[in-house]
C-alpha cells in the first residue's frame, strides 16, 4: 500500500516538476514578449518625442511668418473689423480662447 | 485456542514491533562499555554527518555574505558606483496654449571602462577618426586611467555617428542612450527657460526652477515619458509679436539693446517677455556674457518719467491732490546743490492733469515733496520696489535704493531717478495701479494662484483717475505718449527718457527710452513695458531721441499685433 502510495508521489512530484518547467519556460517566453513590446513602445514614445519636437520646429512663428507674408497674409488690423447692420456690434467681446479657436 | 498457534510464524509487523520491545527493555550500558549497535544506526549516522555537512557549508556561505555585507572592499565599491553615473529626465515645457517649447529627446553617448579597453592606441585612432571633435590627448589620458571604471568619452552623438562607433566593435567602450533636453523655439523664450548643463540639470532660468522643485529625475537610460508638462503663462504668439516688433525697433532706431513685456494686469501673468540680444538655450555660456543677460529682471535701472505714474497715483491716494489742482512749475525745483528743470518748460502754471501730460520734472518734484519722504517710502515699499523680488525663474535684480531718503531723494524719485529696479518689477507696479488696485505679483505659471486675497495700494477711485490720464496722455495732441495709439485699442500710459549713468554721472546722449502702458485703458487687461536701451533716432523727428518717439510707437505696433491674438477687439 505505502509502496503504490510513493509511487503515485512520485509519478505526482515528476508531473508537478514537467508542469513547473513548462510553466517557467512560458513564463520566460513571455517576459521576453513583455520586454519586446515595452521596447517597442519606448521606442515609440521616443520617436513621438522627436516628432512633437519636430512639429514644433517647424512651426516656429518665425519660421511661419515669413511665409505668411509670401503669400499675402498680414496680423489683422481695426479696419478689418465692421459691426454687424443693426446690430449694435458684437454680443461680447471675444476670449483669448475665442482666438485661439479662430486660429 | 493452542500456545502453539499463537506462537506460529509472525508477520514482519509484528517482529519489528517485538524487536523495539526488546531494546526497550535492554539494560543500560555499563560504564566503559559502548552499547550494542542495530541495524539502521550506521544509516542514521551518515544522515546526521550529511547534516551537519550541509548546516556548515550554510553557515559559511551566510558568514561570507555578512562579511562582504559589513566589510565590502573599496574597489567593488567602485566599479559599482562609477557606472550608476546619471543624466536627468526633465518634464516637457509648454505654453499656455500647450505649445511645446522645451522636450527631452534620446541622444546616444559613449562612454569607456578603461580596464577593459585592450588596445588604447587603436580605440584613440579609429574614435578619433570616427567623431573629428574628440582630442586625442584628453582621450588617451581618459582610456589610459585604470583605476576608473566609467568615463564619459563623447556625448550627444547624432544617430550616424553612434552607427559608425557602434560598428568599430572597441572593447571597454559602448553606448548609452540618454536624454537631451532641445528647444524647438530656439532663443524666442530663450532667458525664460534658461538651461541645463552636459547631465542635463538646470542651471538658469526655468529649468533651474524644475531641478529645485524635484521635477527632474535622475535616470541611466531614456527620458520618462510621464512627466506632467511644465504649463507656463506665456503666449508664444504674443512673445514672438514682442520680439519681432523689439527687433524692429532697434534696427529703426538704432537702439543698442531692447526689452519688453506684456503682463495680464489682474494675475499678473506674464504673457510675453522678450530681451535682446537674445540668450540661446543650446549655449549655456550666454548667460556668462553680460551683453546678453536678461534686462527684465537680470539688472536695475532708473527709468526715468515712467516713474511720474508713481508719484501720481501716490498724490492722488495720499489725497493732497487732484487732477484739477495747479501748481506753478515755471521756476526750476531746487534741491541742494542741484537744480531741477523741465526739459520742455511750458512757461505757465500747469495743472496736475498737465503735468502728466507734459511729464514735468518740475511738477512730479512738487508733487512728491508735497506728499512727503515717508510716505513716498511706505508707498513704494507697498508696491514691492523697495524689497528684492523673484519669478519662478530666479531672484530680480535687488533694488537699488537711496542710503538717505531726504528733500533730494524725495524730488529726484519723483521722476524717476535716484532709485533703481529691474523693468519686470516695476511693470507689475503699474499693474497693481491700473486694474483697480490690488497688488500683483509677476508670475511665469499659467494660472498660478497667489496665497490669499491680494493687497490693496490704491483705492478704485485713485486706478481710475489714473487710468483717464495714461489715456489722455496718448489721445491728447499735446500728450508725450501720442504715438502710442494703436488704432482701436485704447492704449493709455506714460513715456519715460531716462539718461543712463554712467562713469562721473549721467551720460546725455545715452538714454533709456521707455513707454508703460496698459490696454484696453476703459477696463484694462494687459500691461505693457517697452525699453529700448540707447536709441540714436526717433520716428521721423531728426535725432530727437526721447520715448515718445521711439519707445511709444513701438508699443502702438506691439498693440497692435497681440491684441487680436489676445482676443482684444477694436472699439469702431
Amino acid at each position: 500500500m505505502h509502496r503504490r502510495v510513493n509511487w503515485a508521489l512520485m509519478v505526482a512530484t515528476l508531473g508537478a516538476a514537467f508542469a513547473l518547467y513548462a510553466i517557467k519556460y512560458d513564463t520566460r517566453r513571455l517576459e521576453l514578449h513583455v520586454r519586446a513590446q515595452e521596447r517597442a513602445l519606448e521606442k515609440a514614445e521616443a520617436d513621438v518625442t522627436v516628432l512633437r519636437a519636430e512639429r514644433a520646429y517647424l512651426a516656429r512663428p518665425e519660421r511661419l511668418e515669413p511665409l505668411a507674408r509670401l503669400i499675402g497674409l498680414a496680423p489683422i488690423v481695426s479696419s478689418q473689423y465692421q459691426r454687424l447692420a443693426g446690430s449694435g456690434g458684437p454680443q461680447h467681446e471675444a476670449t483669448p480662447d475665442d482666438a485661439s479657436n479662430a486660429r | 485456542m493452542p500456545a502453539a498457534s499463537c506462537e506460529g510464524p509472525l508477520s514482519e509487523r509484528a517482529m519489528t514491533a517485538r524487536t523495539m520491545t526488546a531494546r526497550t527493555i535492554l539494560p543500560r550500558p555499563q560504564r566503559g562499555t559502548s552499547p550494542p549497535r542495530l541495524p539502521g544506526d550506521a544509516q542514521r549516522d551518515r544522515a546526521r554527518l550529511i547534516l551537519c555537512a550541509l548546516l556548515l557549508a550554510f553557515m559559511l556561505i551566510a558568514g561570507q555574505l555578512v562579511r562582504l555585507a559589513l566589510k565590502a572592499p573599496p574597489d567593488v565599491r567602485l566599479s559599482l558606483a562609477e557606472p550608476m553615473a546619471k543624466s536627468w529626465s526633465r518634464p516637457d515645457i509648454i505654453d499656455r496654449r500647450g505649445r511645446l517649447l522645451a522636450t527631452d529627446v534620446g541622444t546616444h553617448s559613449l562612454y569607456a571602462d578603461p580596464q577593459l579597453v585592450q588596445d588604447a592606441d587603436e580605440a584613440i585612432e579609429k574614435l578619433t577618426a570616427a567623431l573629428s571633435a574628440l582630442d586625442a590627448a584628453e582621450l588617451r589620458k581618459t582610456l589610459l586611467d585604470k583605476s576608473r571604471r566609467f568615463a564619459w568619452v563623447a556625448r550627444g552623438l547624432t544617430p550616424r555617428q553612434a552607427q559608425q562607433v557602434h560598428a568599430l566593435g572597441l572593447p571597454g567602450l559602448a553606448l548609452r542612450t540618454e536624454p537631451k533636453r532641445v528647444y524647438p523655439l530656439g532663443q524666442l523664450t530663450g532667458h525664460v527657460l534658461g538651461t541645463v548643463n552636459t547631465d542635463n540639470r538646470g542651471i538658469a532660468g526655468i529649468e533651474r526652477m524644475l531641478d529645485d522643485t524635484n521635477r527632474a529625475e535622475a535616470v541611466q537610460g531614456p527620458a520618462r515619458a510621464a512627466a506632467e508638462p511644465v504649463r507656463l503663462s506665456l503666449d508664444v504668439g504674443v512673445q514672438h509679436a514682442l520680439a519681432e516688433e523689439l527687433k524692429q525697433a532697434c534696427v529703426r532706431y538704432s537702439a543698442s539693446a531692447a526689452a519688453g513685456v506684456v503682463l495680464d494686469a489682474d494675475s499678473g501673468e506674464i504673457l510675453a517677455a522678450a530681451s535682446l540680444p537674445e540668450a540661446d538655450p543650446l549655449r549655456p555660456s550666454d548667460w556668462l556674457d553680460g551683453q546678453r543677460a536678461d534686462r527684465l529682471v537680470g539688472g536695475t535701472f532708473e527709468l526715468g518719467s515712467i516713474f511720474k505714474l508713481l508719484t501720481l497715483a501716490m498724490a492722488l491716494e495720499a489725497g493732497i491732490a487732484d487732477l484739477e489742482r495747479v501748481y506753478d512749475v515755471r521756476e526750476p525745483l531746487v534741491a541742494g546743490p542741484y537744480v531741477i528743470k523741465d526739459p520742455y518748460p511750458q512757461g505757465r502754471p500747469l495743472s496736475v492733469r498737465e503735468i502728466f501730460l507734459h511729464s514735468s520734472n518740475v511738477g512730479a518734484g512738487m508733487l512728491a515733496l508735497e506728499v512727503g519722504a515717508e510716505r513716498q517710502r511706505v508707498f513704494l515699499q507697498r508696491l514691492g520696489l523697495s524689497e528684492p523680488a523673484r519669478t519662478e525663474a530666479g531672484p530680480m535684480a535687488a533694488p537699488q535704493l537711496p542710503k538717505h531718503w531726504g528733500r533730494v531723494e524725495t524730488i529726484t524719485i519723483g521722476y524717476g531717478h535716484g532709485l533703481a529696479v529691474a523693468p519686470l518689477q516695476f511693470a507689475a507696479a503699474v499693474a497693481s495701479l491700473v486694474n483697480g488696485g490690488l497688488k500683483v505679483t509677476p508670475t511665469l505659471l499659467a494660472g498660478f494662484q497667489g496665497a490669499g486675497r491680494p493687497e490693496r495700494i490704491v483705492s478704485v477711485a485713485t486706478s481710475a483717475k489714473l487710468r483717464e490720464v495714461m489715456r489722455l496722455n496718448v489721445t491728447n495732441a499735446q500728450g508725450t505718449g501720442r504715438y502710442a495709439d494703436a488704432d482701436g485699442y485704447r492704449v493709455g500710459g506714460k513715456t519715460g527718457t531716462a539718461e543712463m549713468a554712467g562713469r562721473g554721472g549721467y551720460r546725455e546722449k545715452s538714454v533709456i527710452s521707455s513707454f508703460a502702458g496698459a490696454f484696453p485703458m476703459d477696463a484694462p487687461r494687459y500691461v505693457v513695458l517697452v525699453l529700448l536701451f540707447e536709441p540714436q533716432t526717433g520716428e521721423g523727428r531728426g535725432q530727437h531721441i526721447t520715448a515718445g518717439v521711439n519707445a511709444a510707437p513701438t508699443t502702438a505696433r506691439v498693440v497692435e499685433r497681440i491684441a487680436p491674438l489676445l482676443g482684444v477687439l477694436p472699439r469702431l
